[in-house]
């Protein structure tokens, strides 16, 4: 059983290199193609706050000793200015001129796709681990576990949309980046790690912030410990065959202690120092980065600022540049609360149910924030479509499945046509395009509602099997968060 | 434990520092401004089909320094009459300044700022002092800023200490005393060089105080200024002496070269002028010698080239840096600090009085950070910093 188990992570893992490079490889024949086949001017791929032809704009203002917000075209962290500025003004006899910024993009792309890798990973041992403990490891014998860090990855590696915002010359994929860093950091434990993927990837683009707490409860909880009702539900098994009286069956308070998850405060206090620290490091840089230009003040109202109050209303894939395009002053502010509050109202709930899987709850704040945020692009969907491929164990019996990929390719493809006649022919109109736009929201709301009905059906299966299997069970002597060695990051990160 | 502490210090010594600031600006200071643009305001302030010559002074002085490189928008040209239209010019639309007719100075591109009877003494000083009606379109004003130069020329009937506007109103010396004493205050200019082409003209600047003036006059006290020839076919004097030599000295010149005004002054032959061109530079610092002409006349500055971005002029003042690696020969035009005091009224903005110790040296740290010229690879430094500490800080946690 052992072999044939290792045989086939032997393969996939053979596999995972293979086309892990092969993507790189096709990544760098597509930046190759003139102009990018002009991606980056597509509104579905560089969004005002993303696009790299505003850095560039922004870092030949501040070249000019003018403040790179001047004129309201950039309006990104300074700090990121300074790092891929002087990358976009580099130009190499011979080679395109996007040539390195799209290299950076295409490093940020296979790291992001590595760091999805080593999370899967940790899920992985962490998820056996916990049904070994809960005694459901013949579970794990039976039926095929796929590798779903490897499954992650290549998704994210392969998925038309990554490819499109990496070669569509923006720096969606950074951002993705730092999200994934924080994750993966939060999931293995490192505290700085995590507060500063967290920290940098809300300073680039300001929805990451939701991340903060799937990331407490990763710190805090273990990564992915199975519900407590499940643990409940095996003590009262244990209770219930030695008194057969079903007025003793009640929730009695855990009796072992070993069984109940332990929350660990001092690391979230760490990380919250950790975060501090690098909250304050940022500012200190950004302000003097900005000194000459109106100080932090003016950096917040252009960056956050801008992207809270949406005072770019040119098209995206999004839905809220059409409403804001016709709204009344009078309402404008309302409006804006409103949309932003529907991002923030469902944090706690959605909290409050996936409380114990992190990782889940993390992606699912993902998608919900690229589905509401000012200026989505494809980019957004990239990320969080990759990390959907963490969890395809579960979700290998996903109704309307079809449909939703149906409808992903038909949006995708469609959008760009609806553009093109309602800006270049004029035979469309606004309504057109907003239609893709609308089709393509509700999609992702389909997928995310069919996703949790997956998921409550999970875990209906495992109550299930528990009662089925009406095992006695020893529990293990304590739960512990699964201890990453230094050597076991390496491993995840190297296939040995 | 300890790194907690230690690290929780250094928070709250970096809280500290953050809340307790206003990032304020350090202002410089320093003597000298750098020479920015050069403006022209030329006047003729009489009317009337006999004084055909004031117009012709002034339009060829407008067609020399247009010519030597002012643009129309630094170029305020007053005309008090229009005599290319006028009912009794033989040539409609072509002024002359020489009986040849070579040169027709009322060509295609003459912009007239302020005509007819909008030349008036309160205009004039409007002009000069900056103190317009909010209507007064740009081309209207004068636009300069504390680095200008500024051509003035003046032309027209005068007396001793007042000049005649439009024969109904007259500019008096201590007028224009007080107009440039305000211009100065104001500092609407670096240098200023006031020519004037009238009767009795040195008088009109006898009351000027204020430095970084210099004023010539075509005669002195008690003497006329002559024309210069008649033209029998147009039917007036076409030219005044003064100004023809000056034209005659340059029309030889073209934007490149670097005649200095001792030459342009010491060229004013008495017995051609028949009165003495009397020139007043006490008030100004520099030597005529090492002056150009084209300092007032024209408009060529020299470029120095650097590699660092240029700071746009912003009200502070700054150096910038002469090559010493410079020829004899360009020595004249060699941009130098003016060493004219600059009478700077609360230029200081650096607070002495600020009780906070901690805020003191955050202006302390900032001035220091601000005097380094390279933000940029101190930003660059602190990301790698960053990087480094983030790699650091999660190997060793792992």
């Amino acid at each position: 059983m052992e072999e044939k188990t290792r045989n086939k992570i032997n393969e996939t893992k053979l596999g995972f290199w293979k086309w892990a490079i092969g993507s790189v490889i096709f990544r760098l024949i597509l930046i190759y193609f003139p102009k990018n086949f002009n991606l980056s001017s597509r509104p579905e791929v560089s969004t005002p706050v993303t696009s790299l032809r505003r850095l560039a704009e922004g870092y030949w203002l501040k070249q000019l000793s003018m403040s790179p917000y001047a004129g309201s075209m950039y309006h990104g962290s300074p700090l990121l200015l300074s790092v891929l500025g002087p990358l976009t003004a580099i130009k190499i006899e011979g080679q395109p001129n996007h040539l390195l910024c799209s290299l950076v993009s295409v490093i940020a792309d296979f790291i992001c796709a590595l760091l999805i890798r080593a999370t899967g990973r940790i899920l992985q041992t962490a998820h056996g681990q916990n049904l070994k403990s809960l005694g459901l490891d013949t579970m794990l014998e039976d039926i095929e576990i796929l590798p779903s860090g490897d499954i992650a990855a290549l998704v994210y590696l392969w998925n038309p949309f990554t490819i499109f915002t990496c070669v569509g010359y923006n720096t969606s994929p950074v951002e993705n980046l730092f999200a994934v860093l924080s994750l993966y950091g939060a999931s293995s434990g490192i505290v700085p790690l995590a507060a500063f993927g967290w920290v940098i990837a809300s300073h680039l683009s300001l929805y990451p912030v939701v991340l903060v707490i799937p990331v407490i409860l990763l710190l805090g909880y273990c990564p992915d410990m199975p519900p407590r009702k499940l643990f409940l539900q095996r003590n009262l098994q244990k209770t219930g065959d030695e008194r057969s009286t079903k007025s003793h069956i009640q929730h009695r308070p855990l009796t072992n202690k070993p069984a109940e998850a332990t929350f660990f405060w001092w690391r979230v206090i760490l990380f919250f120092l950790w975060a501090s620290i690098w909250i304050a490091y940022v500012l200190i840089l950004s302000a003097i980065s900005v000194k000459e230009y109106g100080g932090l003040p003016e950096m917040f109202k252009r960056t956050y600022g801008f992207i809270l109050t949406v005072k770019d209303l040119s098209p995206n894939i999004g839905v809220l540049w059409y409403f804001f395009a016709e709204v009344f002053d009078f309402f404008r502010n309302f409006f804006l609360i409103v949309f932003h509050v529907n991002i923030l109202f469902m944090l706690l709930p959605l909290a409050i149910r996936l409380n114990h899987r992190p990782c889940f709850l993390a992606f699912v704040y993902l998608a919900i924030s690229s589905m509401l945020k000012s200026y989505p692009s494809v980019g957004d969907s990239a990320l969080y479509l990759g990390l959907m491929a963490l969890f395809v164990n579960e979700l290998a019996d996903m109704q309307f499945s079809f449909f939703l990929f149906c409808g992903y390719v038909g949006v995708s493809l469609l959008s760009p046509v609806m553009h093109n006649l309602w800006i270049w022919r004029g035979t469309g109109n606004a309504n057109f395009y907003f239609a893709t736009a609308m089709a393509y929201a509700c999609f992702q709301v389909c997928f995310q509602f069919f996703l949790e009905i997956t998921q409550t059906d999970i875990i209906e299966s495992n109550h299930r099997e528990l009662s089925e299997r009406g095992k006695t069970v020893t529990p293990n002597a304590s739960t512990k968060c699964t201890q990453i060695t230094r050597s076991n990051i390496v491993g995840n990160f190297i296939s040995s | 434990m300890d790194v907690l502490f230690k690290s929780a210090a250094v928070l709250i010594s970096i809280f500290l520092l953050l809340f307790c600031n206003a990032i304020p600006s350090v202002a410089y200071s320093s003597s000298s401004t750098m020479h920015t643009n050069n403006w022209a305001v030329l006047v003729c302030t009489s009317r009337f089909w006999f004084n055909y010559r004031h117009m012709a002074n002034t339009l060829s002085l407008y067609r020399t320094v247009k010519r030597l490189g002012i643009p129309d928008e630094r170029i305020i040209l007053m005309l008090a009459d229009d005599m290319a239209c006028n009912a009794r010019n033989k040539y409609p639309a072509q002024v002359f300044n020489n009986e040849n007719h070579r040169l027709n100075l009322y060509g295609d591109n003459v912009e007239v700022d302020y005509r007819g009877y909008e030349v008036t003494v309160e205009n004039f000083m409007r002009v000069l002092t900056g103190r317009h009606e909010t209507a007064v379109p740009r081309s209207k004003r004068l636009l300069s800023d504390e680095g200008s130069h500024i051509l003035l020329y003046m032309t027209g009937h005068g007396g001793d200490e007042f000049l005649k506007f439009q024969d109904s109103e007259e500019l008096q010396s201590h007028d224009l005393a007080d107009a440039v004493k305000q211009m100065k205050e104001k500092r609407r200019f670096k240098e200023l060089l006031i020519m004037v082409d009238t009767c009795q003209a040195a008088t009109l600047f006898s009351q000027l105080q204020s430095p970084g003036v210099l004023a010539i006059g075509s005669s002195m006290k008690g003497e006329n200024s002559y024309s210069h020839h008649l033209d029998s076919d147009v039917g007036v004097s076409v030219v005044d002496r003064f100004t023809f030599y000056t034209l005659a000295y340059f029309e030889r010149l073209n934007m490149y070269d670097n005649a200095s005004l001792s030459s342009l002054f010491n060229s004013y032959n008495p017995n051609l002028l028949m009165s003495t061109a009397y020139y007043r530079t006490d008030l100004y610092g520099r030597q005529l010698e090492e002056v150009p002409v084209t300092n007032f006349f024209g408009s060529v500055m020299e470029t120095i080239h650097t590699d660092s971005p240029y700071r746009a002029f912003s009200g502070k003042y700054s150096k910038i840096e002469i090559p010493l690696d410079q020829s004899d020969e360009v020595k004249q035009r060699r941009l130098k600090s003016s060493d004219v005091p600059q009478e700077l009224t609360g230029s200081n903005i650096t607070d002495k009085h600020v009780t906070c110790p901690v805020t003191r040296t955050w202006n302390a740290i900032l001035g220091r950070i601000g005097m380094m010229k390279e933000l940029d690879s101190l930003v660059n430094y602190g990301l790698i910093l960053m990087f480094l500490i983030a790699t650091g800080s999660s190997w060793f946690s792992s």
